[in-house]
Protein backbone atom coordinates (compact mmCIF):
# COMPACT_ATOMS: atom_id res chain seq x y z
CA UNK A 1 0.00 0.00 0.00
CA UNK A 2 2.40 2.36 1.29
CA UNK A 3 5.73 1.57 -1.08
CA UNK A 4 5.63 4.93 -3.38
CA UNK A 5 5.25 7.20 0.23
CA UNK A 6 6.39 5.31 3.48
CA UNK A 7 9.10 2.34 3.39
CA UNK A 8 8.27 -0.52 5.44
CA UNK A 9 10.36 -3.29 7.05
CA UNK A 10 10.25 -7.05 5.36
CA UNK A 11 8.32 -8.58 8.73
CA UNK A 12 5.99 -5.74 8.95
CA UNK A 13 5.35 -6.37 5.19
CA UNK A 14 5.12 -10.07 5.52
CA UNK A 15 2.90 -9.44 8.36
CA UNK A 16 0.31 -7.43 6.95
CA UNK A 17 0.52 -9.84 3.77
CA UNK A 18 -0.68 -12.36 6.64
CA UNK A 19 -2.81 -10.19 8.27
CA UNK A 20 -4.41 -8.94 4.69
CA UNK A 21 -4.87 -12.89 3.69
CA UNK A 22 -7.19 -13.43 7.15
CA UNK A 23 -9.19 -9.95 6.54
CA UNK A 24 -10.06 -11.23 3.24
CA UNK A 25 -10.80 -15.01 4.06
CA UNK A 26 -12.72 -13.67 7.57
CA UNK A 27 -14.87 -11.08 5.07
CA UNK A 28 -15.32 -14.16 2.61
CA UNK A 29 -16.94 -16.38 5.24
CA UNK A 30 -19.00 -13.20 7.17
CA UNK A 31 -20.25 -12.34 4.26
CA UNK A 32 -22.13 -15.79 4.12
CA UNK A 33 -24.00 -16.01 7.40
CA UNK A 34 -26.60 -18.54 6.02
CA UNK A 35 -23.61 -20.85 4.99
CA UNK A 36 -21.36 -20.12 7.98
CA UNK A 37 -24.22 -20.19 10.16
CA UNK A 38 -24.94 -17.07 12.79
CA UNK A 39 -22.93 -17.49 15.66
CA UNK A 40 -19.73 -17.76 13.49
CA UNK A 41 -20.26 -14.91 11.44
CA UNK A 42 -21.65 -12.62 14.37
CA UNK A 43 -18.19 -13.64 16.26
CA UNK A 44 -16.07 -13.34 13.56
CA UNK A 45 -16.88 -10.24 12.42
CA UNK A 46 -16.45 -8.85 16.19
CA UNK A 47 -12.69 -10.55 16.15
CA UNK A 48 -12.45 -8.26 13.06
CA UNK A 49 -12.62 -5.42 14.77
CA UNK A 50 -9.16 -6.01 17.04
CA UNK A 51 -7.45 -7.53 13.02
CA UNK A 52 -8.57 -4.37 11.12
CA UNK A 53 -6.82 -2.34 13.89
CA UNK A 54 -3.78 -3.73 13.88
CA UNK A 55 -4.00 -3.14 10.43
CA UNK A 56 -4.04 -0.03 10.30
CA UNK A 57 -1.53 0.38 13.06
CA UNK A 58 0.96 -1.16 10.67
CA UNK A 59 -0.33 1.58 8.05
CA UNK A 60 0.08 4.38 10.16
CA UNK A 61 2.67 6.04 8.43
CA UNK A 62 1.17 6.42 5.29
CA UNK A 63 -2.20 7.50 6.67
CA UNK A 64 -0.48 10.08 9.01
CA UNK A 65 2.14 10.96 5.87
CA UNK A 66 -0.83 11.45 3.47
CA UNK A 67 -3.37 13.06 6.03
CA UNK A 68 -0.64 15.76 6.41
CA UNK A 69 0.15 15.87 2.72
CA UNK A 70 -4.22 15.82 1.96
CA UNK A 71 -4.76 19.38 1.14
CA UNK A 72 -1.00 19.94 -0.73
CA UNK A 73 0.71 18.24 -3.63
CA UNK A 74 0.10 14.91 -3.70
CA UNK A 75 -0.59 12.01 -6.53
CA UNK A 76 -3.64 11.08 -7.79
CA UNK A 77 -3.18 7.32 -6.82
CA UNK A 78 -2.64 8.23 -2.98
CA UNK A 79 -5.57 10.55 -2.70
CA UNK A 80 -7.72 7.94 -3.82
CA UNK A 81 -6.38 5.58 -1.90
CA UNK A 82 -6.81 7.25 1.20
CA UNK A 83 -10.52 8.99 -0.23
CA UNK A 84 -11.48 4.77 -0.60
CA UNK A 85 -9.68 3.90 3.11
CA UNK A 86 -11.86 6.23 4.75
CA UNK A 87 -15.02 4.77 3.06
CA UNK A 88 -14.28 1.92 3.35
CA UNK A 89 -13.44 2.83 7.67
CA UNK A 90 -16.95 4.30 7.10
CA UNK A 91 -18.48 1.41 5.93
CA UNK A 92 -16.47 -1.00 8.10
CA UNK A 93 -18.04 0.47 10.90
CA UNK A 94 -21.39 0.93 9.31
CA UNK A 95 -21.53 -2.63 9.34
CA UNK A 96 -20.45 -3.60 12.14
CA UNK A 97 -22.97 -0.90 14.09
CA UNK A 98 -25.97 -2.27 12.62
CA UNK A 99 -24.47 -6.06 13.15
CA UNK A 100 -24.61 -5.35 16.72
CA UNK A 101 -28.06 -3.82 16.47
CA UNK A 102 -29.38 -6.72 14.53
CA UNK A 103 -27.73 -9.41 17.16
CA UNK A 104 -29.19 -12.11 18.13
CA UNK A 105 -25.94 -14.10 19.39
CA UNK A 106 -23.05 -12.86 20.18
CA UNK A 107 -24.54 -9.44 22.42
CA UNK A 108 -27.36 -12.15 23.87
CA UNK A 109 -24.98 -13.95 24.67
CA UNK A 110 -22.76 -11.09 26.75
CA UNK A 111 -26.47 -10.38 28.53
CA UNK A 112 -27.05 -7.34 26.25
CA UNK A 113 -30.74 -7.26 24.64
CA UNK A 114 -31.52 -4.71 21.97
CA UNK A 115 -34.91 -4.51 20.19
CA UNK A 116 -35.41 -5.69 16.72
CA UNK A 117 -34.92 -3.58 14.13
CA UNK A 118 -36.00 -3.04 10.58
CA UNK A 119 -33.71 -0.56 9.95
CA UNK A 120 -30.72 -1.70 11.10
CA UNK A 121 -31.53 -4.78 9.12
CA UNK A 122 -31.44 -2.86 5.88
CA UNK A 123 -28.08 -0.91 6.58
CA UNK A 124 -26.56 -4.06 7.87
CA UNK A 125 -26.91 -5.24 3.95
CA UNK A 126 -26.65 -2.32 1.94
CA UNK A 127 -23.00 -1.15 3.63
CA UNK A 128 -22.03 -5.27 3.52
CA UNK A 129 -22.99 -4.91 -0.11
CA UNK A 130 -21.12 -1.72 -0.84
CA UNK A 131 -18.35 -3.07 1.66
CA UNK A 132 -17.87 -6.11 -1.07
CA UNK A 133 -17.46 -3.28 -3.90
CA UNK A 134 -15.34 -1.05 -2.16
CA UNK A 135 -13.18 -4.43 -1.41
CA UNK A 136 -13.04 -4.97 -4.72
CA UNK A 137 -11.69 -1.84 -5.71
CA UNK A 138 -9.16 -1.58 -2.60
CA UNK A 139 -7.66 -4.82 -3.63
CA UNK A 140 -7.66 -3.32 -7.18
CA UNK A 141 -5.62 -0.76 -6.43
CA UNK A 142 -3.44 -2.32 -4.44
CA UNK A 143 -2.93 -5.22 -7.03
CA UNK A 144 0.80 -5.11 -8.02
CA UNK A 145 1.87 -5.10 -4.04
CA UNK A 146 -0.27 -8.26 -3.67
CA UNK A 147 1.27 -9.98 -6.44
CA UNK A 148 4.77 -8.55 -5.84
CA UNK A 149 4.39 -9.33 -2.02
CA UNK A 150 2.93 -12.65 -3.00
CA UNK A 151 5.53 -13.72 -5.00
CA UNK A 152 8.65 -12.77 -2.80
CA UNK A 153 7.51 -13.99 0.39
CA UNK A 154 5.71 -17.02 -1.03
CA UNK A 155 5.91 -18.34 -4.48
CA UNK A 156 9.99 -17.36 -4.79
CA UNK A 157 10.46 -19.33 -1.47
CA UNK A 158 9.04 -22.49 -2.22
CA UNK A 159 9.91 -22.18 -5.85
CA UNK A 160 13.68 -21.76 -4.11
CA UNK A 161 13.62 -24.56 -1.74
CA UNK A 162 12.37 -26.83 -4.53
CA UNK A 163 15.19 -25.81 -6.99
CA UNK A 164 17.78 -26.18 -4.16
CA UNK A 165 16.13 -29.89 -3.36
CA UNK A 166 17.18 -31.03 -6.60
CA UNK A 167 20.35 -29.33 -7.25
CA UNK A 168 21.07 -31.55 -3.80
CA UNK A 169 19.75 -34.70 -5.59
CA UNK A 170 21.65 -33.79 -8.55
CA UNK A 171 25.12 -34.01 -6.75
CA UNK A 172 24.09 -36.87 -4.74
CA UNK B 1 3.42 3.91 24.35
CA UNK B 2 3.06 4.63 21.02
CA UNK B 3 1.03 1.75 19.81
CA UNK B 4 -1.47 2.13 22.81
CA UNK B 5 -2.03 5.82 21.86
CA UNK B 6 -2.50 5.34 18.22
CA UNK B 7 -5.33 2.46 19.32
CA UNK B 8 -7.24 4.95 20.88
CA UNK B 9 -7.16 7.06 18.38
CA UNK B 10 -8.15 4.53 15.80
CA UNK B 11 -10.58 3.25 18.64
CA UNK B 12 -12.13 6.78 19.43
CA UNK B 13 -12.96 7.55 15.58
CA UNK B 14 -14.99 4.10 15.72
CA UNK B 15 -16.72 5.16 18.11
CA UNK B 16 -17.26 8.79 17.33
CA UNK B 17 -18.70 7.28 14.09
CA UNK B 18 -20.71 4.37 15.26
CA UNK B 19 -22.76 7.48 17.93
CA UNK B 20 -23.01 9.27 14.31
CA UNK B 21 -24.90 6.83 12.77
CA UNK B 22 -27.12 5.70 15.54
CA UNK B 23 -27.61 9.30 16.34
CA UNK B 24 -28.72 9.45 12.68
CA UNK B 25 -30.64 6.60 12.64
CA UNK B 26 -32.56 7.12 15.48
CA UNK B 27 -33.21 11.09 14.32
CA UNK B 28 -34.52 9.87 11.23
CA UNK B 29 -37.23 7.53 12.33
CA UNK B 30 -36.67 4.97 10.25
CA UNK B 31 -36.09 2.27 13.28
CA UNK B 32 -39.07 3.31 14.95
CA UNK B 33 -41.62 0.40 15.98
CA UNK B 34 -44.98 -0.46 14.93
CA UNK B 35 -47.83 1.66 16.92
CA UNK B 36 -48.16 -1.73 18.75
CA UNK B 37 -44.36 -1.62 20.12
CA UNK B 38 -43.48 -3.88 17.35
CA UNK B 39 -41.36 -3.97 14.53
CA UNK B 40 -43.22 -5.20 11.28
CA UNK B 41 -40.31 -6.92 9.84
CA UNK B 42 -39.06 -10.36 11.38
CA UNK B 43 -35.93 -10.98 9.88
CA UNK B 44 -35.22 -14.52 8.67
CA UNK B 45 -33.88 -16.22 12.23
CA UNK B 46 -35.18 -13.65 14.46
CA UNK B 47 -37.58 -16.04 15.76
CA UNK B 48 -36.81 -19.39 16.68
CA UNK B 49 -38.24 -21.91 14.39
CA UNK B 50 -40.47 -24.31 15.54
CA UNK B 51 -41.52 -27.20 13.79
CA UNK B 52 -45.43 -27.70 13.26
CA UNK B 53 -47.48 -29.53 16.34
CA UNK B 54 -46.90 -33.19 15.48
CA UNK B 55 -44.49 -32.31 12.71
CA UNK B 56 -41.97 -34.45 11.62
CA UNK B 57 -38.50 -31.59 11.92
CA UNK B 58 -35.94 -31.94 9.18
CA UNK B 59 -33.07 -29.72 9.16
CA UNK B 60 -31.87 -27.98 5.86
CA UNK B 61 -29.31 -29.58 4.72
CA UNK B 62 -26.33 -27.90 3.12
CA UNK B 63 -25.36 -30.41 0.86
CA UNK B 64 -27.71 -30.15 -1.63
CA UNK B 65 -31.42 -28.86 -2.44
CA UNK B 66 -34.70 -30.19 -3.90
CA UNK B 67 -33.61 -30.82 -6.97
CA UNK B 68 -31.12 -33.15 -6.20
CA UNK B 69 -28.26 -30.82 -6.87
CA UNK B 70 -25.53 -31.90 -4.81
CA UNK B 71 -23.06 -28.27 -5.02
CA UNK B 72 -22.86 -26.72 -1.67
CA UNK B 73 -25.02 -23.58 -0.52
CA UNK B 74 -22.18 -21.95 0.27
CA UNK B 75 -20.08 -22.61 -2.57
CA UNK B 76 -22.11 -20.05 -4.42
CA UNK B 77 -21.88 -17.33 -1.93
CA UNK B 78 -18.19 -17.65 -2.17
CA UNK B 79 -18.30 -17.41 -6.11
CA UNK B 80 -20.55 -14.83 -6.31
CA UNK B 81 -18.51 -12.69 -3.83
CA UNK B 82 -14.87 -13.76 -5.09
CA UNK B 83 -16.69 -13.08 -8.52
CA UNK B 84 -17.07 -9.20 -7.79
CA UNK B 85 -14.02 -8.77 -6.60
CA UNK B 86 -12.03 -10.48 -9.33
CA UNK B 87 -14.23 -8.52 -11.87
CA UNK B 88 -13.40 -5.50 -9.52
CA UNK B 89 -9.89 -6.09 -10.21
CA UNK B 90 -9.86 -7.42 -13.92
CA UNK B 91 -11.55 -3.74 -14.42
CA UNK B 92 -9.25 -1.42 -12.32
CA UNK B 93 -5.71 -2.80 -12.43
CA UNK B 94 -5.54 -4.49 -16.12
CA UNK B 95 -6.03 -1.43 -18.08
CA UNK B 96 -3.64 0.07 -15.55
CA UNK B 97 -0.49 -2.12 -16.00
CA UNK B 98 -1.35 -1.99 -19.85
CA UNK B 99 -1.29 1.55 -19.53
CA UNK B 100 2.15 1.62 -17.35
CA UNK B 101 3.51 -1.32 -20.43
CA UNK B 102 3.28 1.50 -23.26
CA UNK B 103 4.67 3.97 -21.14
CA UNK B 104 7.79 1.72 -20.68
CA UNK B 105 7.26 0.76 -24.04
CA UNK B 106 7.44 4.28 -25.16
CA UNK B 107 10.45 5.58 -22.44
Amino acid sequence: MSTEIIKTTSSQTKTKLWLDVALFVAFLVTMDPHSSGLAIHEWLSLSVIAVMTIHLLLSWDWITEITRRFLGKLGSLNRTNYILNWLLFIDGTLIMVSGVMISEVALPYLGFELPLGFAWRRLHDMSANIGLLLLGVHTALHWNWIVNTFSKYLFQPVTRMFTSKTKKDASV
Amino acid sequence: MKILFRTLVILTVFVALSGAMIMAVNASGANAPDFDGEPRFRPDGGEEFRPPEGGEFRPERGDGDRDGRIAPRWMFGLIKNVGVIAVLVTAIAWPRSLAKKRKKQAV
